[in-house]
């Protein structure tokens, strides 16, 4: 195996131009360190990427707020425009793994690995993110709902460096969170994560929009279309939340692992929208800080 | 695949395969011991040490990713035989038992105690989660930091 450290983002695109599918992008290497480790993977080439400063950092302008690939949970967690735009996400970046695995981990390493437990993106889904992936072809836009294809299956193509994620920032009367369920409370893969996004009306009764995606429930993190039109024109009351819930069921696929039975996943989600469309009312309506 | 970096403030040059852990050269090139590998798989926060300000698990950092880096292990922490005020407080408030986990958690805690001015019991649980202890149950450790933390 070869190790090369590249300093800009053109210098990613070159070398990915060159050796293409014999290279792996690396950037906190939390998860291509355990695969190598492990012998999951085998790459010929080993790009380091950490230190491209070009593709770290929030940035917010004209009603979109963009975040580069190389930005690390530990930001995402602390950044004051993140909290106040995409405060799921904070909450989510805040559950990943330990001190350690935030300071290094990136958001760009989390979506390209494409677990399906990853935890950043449920809340990236209800917040439509947009990744930009750049090639020496030049640079493309796709929606995360259709980047993740499977288990660390992405529609990334091998000469393609994801560079930046486009978010939209929550609006007014709205409320976000990510709650996650984990066998402990810290340092715990998702057994099941949800992340809700609500606008109400101007008096803060009525849901206008609902966004809803969840991780662990299927072989790729999902938004669940179904689910959110049945909150559409709800106050949020149980048999709104109980019809959601079992829309859900209808849309995932969880599986029977080491963490947890599919059943017992299935289980979960009743409850856990219980709370998520609870805490976003509450959020919306100003009653409850976004975040502690 | 040669890299030089600075570690407690010593420069090393060494020779490694790529896809070495920075956890192997520590121990095995440069001889420094103190920071323990217990998981190899990132779980157990054994091995943290600060990697350019950020506190990592370095059995899984790539040791040609920390090429001219400045590395901070456990033997980094002391001057001489003169113990930190946290390592004064590990020993009095019984927050080691077998020690094998105290190396990682004292770095750890060490660039918790660095980067926060001040520090709640929520902050320290939740900056320790990355770092496990078989023995102590956790209560002494996370009492030690606080009595730093706090300036007691
Ligand atoms: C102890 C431990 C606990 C963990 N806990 C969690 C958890 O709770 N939740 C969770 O979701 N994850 C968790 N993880 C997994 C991992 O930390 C995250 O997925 C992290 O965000 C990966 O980021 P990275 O920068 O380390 O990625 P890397 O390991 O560097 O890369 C991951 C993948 O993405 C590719 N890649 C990276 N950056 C780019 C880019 N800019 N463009 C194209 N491809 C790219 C790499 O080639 C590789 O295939 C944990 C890992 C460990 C070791
Ligand atoms: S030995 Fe590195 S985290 Fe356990
Ligand atoms: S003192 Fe034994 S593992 Fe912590």
């Amino acid at each position: 195996m070869d190790f090369r450290r590249a300093g800009t983002t053109d210098e990613i695109v070159s070398i990915l131009a060159e050796v293409g599918p014999d290279a792996t992008l690396l950037a906190g290497g939390t998860d291509v360190m355990v695969q190598y480790l492990r012998g999951e993977i085998a790459p010929k080439l080993l790009v380091h990427i950490e230190q491209v400063d070009e593709l770290a950092g929030v940035d917010e302008a004209d009603g979109r707020v963009d975040i580069g690939a190389l930005t690390t949970h530990l930001t995402l967690s602390e950044d004051p425009v993140i909290r106040r735009t995409v405060p799921g996400l904070a909450e989510a970046a805040s559950q990943v793994g330990g001190h350690q695995t935030q300071a290094v981990g990136t958001v760009g390493g989390n979506l390209c690995n494409a677990s399906p437990a990853a935890d950043t993106a449920p809340p990236l889904l209800v917040a439509d993110a947009e990744l930009r992936l750049r090639s020496a072809a030049g640079t493309r836009t796709v929606p995360l709902d259709r980047f993740f294809l499977g288990r660390r299956h992405t529609a990334r193509r091998p000469d393609e460096v994801l560079t930046s994620i486009a978010v939209r920032p929550l609006p007014s009367h709205a409320g976000e969170t990510y709650l996650k369920v984990g066998r402990r409370g810290a340092m715990e893969v998702a057994i099941v994560g949800l992340a809700a996004r609500l606008v109400l009306d101007d008096d803060g009764d009525v849901v206008t929009d609902a966004r809803l995606a969840v991780c662990s429930m299927a072989p790729r993190p999902l938004r669940l279309p179904d689910a959110e039109r049945l909150l559409v024109g709800s106050r949020g009351e149980p048999e709104a939340v109980a019809a959601a819930a079992d829309a859900v069921q209808e849309t995932t696929e969880p599986i029977d692992d080491a963490r947890a039975r599919a059943a017992y996943r299935r289980r979960l989600v009743p409850r856990l929208l219980a709370e998520a469309v609870r805490l976003c009312m509450r959020r919306a309506r100003g009653e409850e800080e976004s975040w502690s | 695949m040669e890299l030089s970096l600075t570690v407690n403030g010593q420069p090393a040059v060494v020779d490694v395969p790529p896809g070495t852990t920075l956890l192997e050269v520590l121990r095995d090139e440069l001889g420094l011991t103190g920071t323990k590998e217990v998981c190899d798989e990132g779980e157990c926060g054994a091995c943290t040490v600060i990697v350019d300000g950020r506190p990592l698990d370095a059995c899984i950092y790539a040791a040609h990713a920390a090429d001219r880096a400045e590395v901070l292990t456990v033997e980094g922490l002391a001057a001489g035989d003169e113990l930190t005020d946290l390592q004064r407080a590990f020993v009095e408030a019984g927050s080691v038992q077998c020690g094998f986990c105290t190396p990682g958690f004292l770095v750890m805690a060490t660039h918790l105690l660095e980067t926060a001015a001040e520090l709640s019991e929520e902050q320290v649980r939740r900056g320790l989660a990355g770092n496990l202890c078989r023995c102590t149950g956790y209560a002494q450790i996370v009492d030690a930091v606080l009595a730093v933390g706090r300036g007691a």
